[in-house]
């Protein structure tokens, strides 16, 4: 397996099993190489758009579906809590767990609270709405905006 | 990428910041997505769907034109 695949995986999985972004040193130890090889496999994970990072060009903002820092969509699944980067995001958390959970956010514009069942086959009928300002073609221009 | 009460509430947020009205996502389109995008994501072999991959995807759900294309040059 090619270091950026063990990165990207011992990313993933520590966001699954703690709801926490891991450090860079934390990801070189479990994967047995050195930070500079890691930082570097960061930027290919980037270049593949599976990893966000922050300015310093080593702590993690997104790792889709999750988010490294607070967001106001919150997923808690199996008791444990974690940060989506977006709507569609908070979604994506249980489908990539594989595990029901419960999604926390609220309208944009108005601010009531959302608190979401989502069942291995999805959400129950609902009638909220998701609303993406940005084009297809235009996400990872700005994907923190987006 | 938000979540919103009603139609109405996102014509009023769009008005309010002065942002053009996008196409809507039902919940059930928004989780089909989060699959699609997300199921496999913590396995080896994972990846992202590819340009013509999300073409399709999007137009399965009904979501198609310009805003749903990912190479689309209509918005500069």
């Amino acid at each position: 397996m090619s270091l950026d695949t063990q990165t990207k995986l011992a990313i993933y999985r520590c966001f699954a099993e703690t709801g926490q972004r891991p450090s860079l040193e934390a990801v070189a130890e479990t994967v047995g190489s050195d930070v500079s090889s890691v930082r570097e496999a960061y930027v290919s994970l980037r270049a593949e758009r599976v990893l966000v990072l922050e300015p310093d060009g080593e702590s993690i903002r997104m790792a889709p579906p999750f988010s490294g820092v607070p967001t106001q969509h919150v997923v808690i699944v199996d008791e444990r809590k974690y940060f989506a980067n977006c709507a569609w995001d908070s979604f994506g958390i249980p489908a990539a767990l594989h595990r029901p959970g419960r999604v926390h956010s609220r309208c944009e514009q108005s601010g009531e609270p959302l608190s979401l069942e989502i069942g291995l086959e999805g959400p129950p009928p609902c009638s909220w709405l998701f609303h993406c300002l940005v084009p297809a073609a235009k996400w990872w221009d700005d994907i923190v905006f987006t | 990428m938000l979540f919103f009460r009603s139609e109405e509430r996102v014509r009023e947020w769009c008005a309010a910041h002065g942002y053009p009205m996008r196409p809507l996502v039902t919940m059930n389109q928004l989780w089909t997505l989060a699959t699609t995008w997300y199921s496999t994501r913590l396995q080896e072999n994972s990846r992202r769907p590819q340009a013509d991959e999300m073409r399709s995807i999007f137009a399965d759900l009904g979501l198609e034109g310009d805003f749903w294309d990912p190479q689309s040059d209509t918005f500069g």
